[in-house]
């Protein structure tokens, strides 16, 4: 069983060391920036000088560039074929696979939508990788999330690996049952009943008895909570969401302004 | 059917080295324990032998068999898995289809099929509860049904990873019972446990395990005196062997039929 | 005065007939370290369950008679109250990991967390917790990468760190080995000398003679005997009923039979029959 079950990778630098907030902050303005912008290459530019900077500071480039890789290449073929699927029709031809022709319409459409996700979705990568989740939840919900909430979060992220782990174990159970799992797919769906069954039950009894186990450990007390990790909220924290916000307020307004 | 393991190795995935050159051999009809302290590297061996972990390096031969050259599915022929968990195997409506779903699986035909559930309901004194659903039953009954299903498969060879965990009195004699009838059924037993009474009273050989290694194998008597050596994998021999020692027996003693011929003799001596 | 108090309880769980729980009396003084025996479905976890409030609070159900634990009575109180009152640990440790937690030590101050311990006062109990049961080195590790017998520790220090006045403990010991039983039993032990009571379901009698003060044998739903380690897990209606019983009370009373034991009472521990069969 894998000792590290989140995205987190601790390291010292000031990234790690702002107010969650802050980062979610900052998650924030990217995505309206992202989203309010309207030029051709505002995600790209958003990228290169706002996440690549932040995660070379964060000492996690090599971390980002891998998620990068991960994401972007997939993301952009699949907004490519889409696009060309569904909206055909550009004017000017880069070049041509046999019958197919590739425009530069297309291609630039393309881009566009996988940048933009590809900004949104590397922005959240970046505050996951550099804030450790349970940091995170305590400090939202010192802001007033639901602890409940908080708890389904984050004991689905940690409950999801532990399902793979028990599935492989009722597989191996039922091969050794003689069932052969290594057969046609129509014969594979009757498979699903002795495979998908055990994980259900498990399950039930799992949630009964661990919605015990955390109410023995006062869950639902009505006193006020306490956190075992002090999440710092510094000047700096404060100023930097200050000038966020503003930054906000301003492209909102700008965008939305009459001109 | 004989069991041949040479020079096995297996390290997991993750890089941790679970067996460190293990060889064996047990003869057909063989009852054996292995015994040692978690993470001595008992469960990775017998998941060895139905071929769901395949060696790094060394080889298990199950007869003719080499484990590395058969499925989980085919291996099932020959060898039964009682997993120690029974609700990480368990899914039919009534406890007659659970038992029949091994034999199905290899194939028996549905006389066959019939005459092994019967009996393994019998074995197990399950025969009353044929029809009732294994989640209604209790987690001691569910074990049982375990058991059964693989009973049922009627193959030469039958593993039981830890079967007392969590059992109580009666249900530890019943499962106790289901060994010795395959015993005299000519059947191999191979049993993973923590219980040491329990393997004391009920197997002939035992196998003490430490960090992937055989420390000692052989008559039960003679490794169940090995009180130094059993300490280094956290094995306390069972109570009767050390009520034995403490009285100054010559002979290690594991059950109470031993311990009382000695304390006989001595007390007319 | 006794801190728990139980006067003819019975409780059926929903949609049953058979009460699980039948005519319970129970008295247990502060510091008090009671082991309860009985075969699979006697009532064991049920005991324990209304003893830590979850019957009837959680179960529902149908309850009768008086639970009183530190003068609480449960049917007027509500479960987050009294299990500030009382302690549970049980059987599969899986099932008692939080699942909100990264380390050991994070989750071991769960609970301290959730009733508003200060985070200064947390730290100190929680490693204080952590040392008694012997699981200092695993602070850092993920609960989820451990043994079951670890799991099982770390379960119990979460419910020790709490410091409830009565500990309930159901088979805590299941998937440990001798070493780690025979660590928690002493943990358990030490616990009630402080002025904890606890009551313990267990299997293993030869920890359960040498450790507790009290043994109570629960049979369909009641107490069938009551009494010291070495009156109750002696007694010949065990066997009747088909307890488990300690190796050295059975081959005593064989040998009892044979004119090779020649004491009155039975032993339990391993030095009582040790002692018996020199003479």
């Amino acid at each position: 069983m894998p000792d590290r079950l989140s995205f987190y990778l601790k390291k010292n630098s000031i990234i790690h060391a702002l107010n969650p907030f802050t980062k979610l902050t900052l998650v924030f303005a990217i995505v309206t920036y992202g989203l309010i912008g309207a030029g051709f290459w505002t995600a790209t530019i958003l990228v290169c000088l706002a996440l690549l900077p932040l995660a070379f500071t964060a000492r996690l480039l090599k971390e980002y560039l891998g998620v990068a890789v991960k994401l972007i290449l997939p993301t952009a073929g699949f907004m490519f074929v889409m696009q060309s699927i569904f909206i055909p029709g550009g004017t000017t031809e880069i070049f041509r696979l046999g019958s197919i022709s590739i425009e530069l319409e297309t291609v630039q459409r393309s881009y566009l939508i996988a940048s933009r996700i590809f900004l949104f979705i590397s922005a959240f990568a970046l505050l996951l990788l550099t804030t450790h989740p349970s940091e995170l939840m305590t400090n939202l919900t010192q802001r007033g999330l639901p602890p409940q909430f908080a708890y389904v979060i984050i004991s689905t992220l940690q409950i999801i690996p532990q399902m793979q782990a028990k599935s492989l174990t009722i597989i191996a159970a039922q091969r050794s049952r003689g069932l052969d799992t290594e057969s046609s797919f129509i014969k594979r769906i009757g498979l699903l009943v002795p495979l998908v069954g055990p994980l259900v039950f498990g399950s039930l009894v799992e949630v009964e008895e661990r919605a015990i186990a955390i109410e023995a450990r006062g869950f639902t007390s009505t006193h006020k909570k306490t956190y075992l990790h002090e999440v710092p909220d510094t000047n700096l924290d404060r100023a930097i969401r200050t000038i966020l916000i503003a930054l906000i307020i301003v492209a909102v307004v700008w965008r939305v302004w009459p001109s | 059917m004989k069991i041949e393991i040479s020079k096995l190795e297996f390290t997991y995935p993750g890089g941790v080295q679970a067996l460190r050159g293990v060889s064996l051999e047990i003869e057909p009809g063989e009852q054996v324990a292995i015994v040692g302290q978690n993470g001595a590297g008992k469960t990775t061996l017998a998941k060895h032998l139905n071929g769901l972990l395949k060696p790094t390096s060394g080889s298990i031969h199950i007869g003719d068999w080499d484990t590395r050259e058969q499925s989980v599915s085919k291996l099932a022929q020959r060898v039964g898995y009682v997993f120690q968990n029974p609700d990480e195997q368990l899914f039919s409506k009534d406890v007659g289809t659970e038992v029949a779903f091994g034999p199905r699986n290899l194939g028996f035909s549905g006389e066959q099929v019939q005459g092994l559930v019967n009996d393994a309901l019998m074995l197990t004194e399950l025969s009353d509860k044929t029809d009732t659903n294994p989640y209604d039953l209790s987690p001691t009954w569910r074990k049982m049904v375990a058991i059964a299903s693989v009973i049922a498969m009627d193959t030469e060879i039958v593993i039981f990873d830890e079967p007392t965990t969590g059992q109580d009195a009666a249900n530890i004699a019943r499962i106790a019972n289901v060994i010795k009838v395959l015993r005299e059924r000519g059947k191999t037993v191979i049993t993973i446990t923590h219980d040491i009474d329990f393997c004391a009273e009920n197997f002939e050989r035992v196998i003490a395990m430490s960090q992937g290694k055989i420390l000692l194998d052989g008559k039960a008597n003679d490794v169940l005196g090995e009180e130094e050596i059993l300490a280094t994998t956290y094995v306390d021999p069972p109570q009767l062997t050390r009520l034995g020692k403490r009285l100054g027996f010559k002979e290690t003693v594991r059950n109470e039929k031993e311990f009382l011929a000695i304390l006989t003799k001595q007390g007319h001596g | 005065m006794a801190i728990v108090n139980l006067q003819n309880v019975t409780y059926k769980y929903p949609l049953t007939e058979k009460p699980a729980l039948q005519n319970i009396d129970l008295q247990m003084k502060e510091g008090e370290f009671v082991a309860v025996i009985g075969p699979n479905g006697a009532g064991k976890s049920t005991l324990c369950y209304t003893l830590a409030g979850f019957v009837p609070h959680f179960f529902k159900g149908e309850l009768t008679g008086s639970v009183e634990v530190a003068r609480n009575e449960t049917s007027k109180s509500n479960l987050h109250e009294w299990v500030l009152n009382v302690g549970l640990a049980f059987q599969n440790p899986f099932n008692q990991i939080s699942g909100a937690k990264y380390t050991v030590f994070e989750e071991i101050a769960f609970g301290l967390e959730n009733i508003g311990v200060p985070r200064e006062e947390m730290k100190g109990r929680v490693k204080e917790a952590m040392k008694m049961t012997g699981i200092s080195d695993l602070a850092d590790r993920s609960p989820y990468s451990l043994s079951g017998g670890q799991q099982q520790r770390v379960a119990l220090t979460s419910i020790l760190v709490m410091q409830p006045k009565v500990l309930v403990l159901d088979e805590p010991t299941s998937q440990m080995d001798p070493i780690g039983t025979r660590e928690v039993f002493s943990v358990v032990r030490t616990m009630a000398e402080r002025g904890m009571t606890v009551i313990l379901a267990e299997h293993k009698m030869e920890w359960i003679a040498n450790f507790a003060d009290r043994v109570i044998a629960l049979h369909e739903g009641q107490i069938l005997v009551d009494g010291k380690p070495g009156e109750v897990l002696t007694s010949d209606v065990l066997t009747e009923k088909g307890f488990g019983i300690s190796r050295y009370t059975s081959v005593a009373r064989r040998a009892r039979e044979l004119g090779l034991w020649k004491r009155d009472t039975l032993p339990v521990t391993l030095e009582e029959a040790v002692k018996g069969f020199k003479e």
